[in-house]
């Protein structure tokens, strides 16, 4: 995978009807449900794979999901086209995320369990590792990895986990970081250099 | 610029996300070829990059299918709620009256799975969970004995059936759900598993019924959407035709304008003319001016 350069500066949604954003939004605005639920469609993965890393449990994540489409629903009215919608979506799913891992003070063992068809399972125990099945050694610097990646992440203040994850898996421009929890781009920046410091200092023994 | 070994490495996650500007870019990889030190970190960096993709973690499988329901459901109960006069909704959030909501409720789950049962039970349903839900104290007496009570209990039961649509009791019970008066999000649902049947007419009955009746925009347009199939068929167009001139939802009267010029019959002309004369929302007359457009006719009537 492949995250850096400008293949994914955005999230980039196409609109598969030819109905651009704008008109969707409008169409939207005037109580299509149609258009509403088409705008949904263009960025709720998205919205539930941010949620769903920074969360990890699956009802924190359907209720972050729920509440930030809400919110959209009923405030469309007063989207002004003043910023990307991209942008004021994230602001609320940003304020959302950032409460829910204020609030509940997602504790380590929490935010890593995953719900999979045996019961809640660790996060990091459920992704596949393709080199590590033939080597014992290899397997188990593996699972001391995602030890170390799972507490690391675990340890960043949520700003900092924020940043990294709409960064580093969402691929989403440092300005759009920034707009999106309302502050500057250097701020964003600064928050993504602490970020990868302290993933570098963790991980400095594996990689 | 000469730039120092310290600001480089600083920049090597902004040069790996592609977050530097072109000549900041430039600079930095220029140190780099010339600093096996800087070179080395960048490759150390690259394999901390490389190892956090590798442990992407993938959202749980119907994770999204479930978020997504839960959120119709809850839009369907937005809706609902914005379409109910103020007074009414004052009396209905009201504690006092809540218990007995619930009550009734419950009341009316108990009697209608008393009256559904006799269907369940000449079906081939797979019955995966019965367990009571809920229960009422009929009435409390001594217990013969005398030393103690007798409780007589009426007991709502919750129990999972499964089956295919094309089982006559699922489609029963599904026409039953389409018209439940206490569950905007059940109709909701029900009516967009029934749109997949809509070749059917009970079935496009219970969809005109659905989009001429139900209190809840969310689920008009979710039968709107399965009388697309109907836009030929005379009986819907003249529900539409009403709908689209009585309808209080504008994102209704746009999607039955939709339906009804999917085909250009000229019985439409009269109601959009209509429509445009009395229309007050803009993007509903704008798409009413298109549809006449698009048909030759003239926007008033003459």
């Amino acid at each position: 995978m492949d995250r850096s350069g400008e293949a994914v500066a955005s999230i980039g949604v196409r609109w598969s009807s030819g109905m651009d954003e704008a008109a969707l939004i409008r169409a939207a605005q005037s109580g299509d449900q149609d258009a509403f639920e088409r705008l949904v469609r263009g960025y709720d993965q998205s919205v539930l794979r941010l949620a769903h890393r920074l969360l990890g449990a699956s009802e924190d994540v359907q209720d972050v999901y729920q509440e930030a489409f809400l919110r959209v629903y009923k405030n469309l009215n007063q989207f002004r086209f003043d910023c990307s919608f991209q942008t004021w979506l994230y602001r609320i799913v940003t304020n959302l995320c950032l409460d829910a891992l204020r609030k509940k003070k997602v504790r380590r063992e929490e935010s890593s369990m995953v719900e999979t068809s045996e019961g809640p399972r660790d996060r990091m125990d459920v992704v596949e590792d393709n080199h590590a099945v033939a080597d014992p050694q290899r397997k188990l610097l593996s699972v001391q990895l995602k030890d170390r990646i799972k507490s690391t992440l675990a340890g960043l203040t949520p700003r900092e986990r924020m940043v990294f994850e709409m960064r580093h898996y969402e691929g989403m421009r440092l300005r759009a970081i920034g707009d999106a929890l309302g502050t500057s781009e250097e701020a964003a920046k600064n928050c993504l250099f602490r970020a990868t410091q302290k993933m570098r200092t963790a991980l400095g023994d594996f990689v | 610029m000469n730039l120092t070994c310290e600001s480089v490495r600083r920049e090597l996650p902004l040069l790996i996300y592609g977050e530097l500007s072109f000549d900041e870019e430039e600079n930095v990889q220029r140190h780099i070829d010339g600093c096996a030190d800087c070179a080395r970190s960048l490759e150390a960096e690259r394999a901390m990059h490389a190892a956090l993709d590798e442990f992407e973690t993938p959202v749980p499988e119907g994770l999204l299918v479930s978020a997504r329901r839960g959120l119709r459901r809850a839009l369907a109960e937005e809706l609902e709620r914005a379409s109910r006069p103020s007074l009414w909704h004052r009396v209905w959030n009201s504690p006092y009256l809540k218990p007995a909501g619930a009550f009734a409720a419950v009341a009316l789950a108990f009697f209608g799975g008393r009256m559904t049962n006799p269907v369940a039970e000449k079906s081939d349903f797979d019955t995966e969970n019965i367990r009571p839900v809920a229960s009422r104290v009929r009435y409390v007496e001594p217990s013969p004995s005398g030393d103690g009570v007798q409780i007589v209990l009426d007991e709502t039961r919750q129990r999972i059936v499964s089956g295919s649509l094309e089982d006559r009791s699922i489609k029963q019970l599904l026409l039953a759900a389409a018209k439940d008066p206490n569950d905007p999000g059940l109709r909701v649902e029900s009516v967009e598993m029934l749109c997949s049947r809509s070749g059917e007419a009970e079935v496009r009955d219970a969809l005109l019924y659905a989009l001429e009746h139900d209190t809840n925009p969310g689920v008009r347009l979710k039968a709107l959407d399965g009388l697309k199939t109907y836009s030929k068929d005379s009986e819907t167009r003249a529900v539409l035709a009403r709908v689209l001139l009585k309808d209080t939802n504008s994102g209704v009267r746009a999607q039955a304008i939709d339906v009804l010029t999917q085909s250009r019959n000229k019985d439409i002309v009269a109601p959009l003319q209509e429509l445009l004369r009395k229309e007050d929302n803009d993007y509903v007359r704008m798409r009413t001016q298109n549809a006449l457009r698009e048909m030759k006719a003239s926007p008033g009537i003459f």
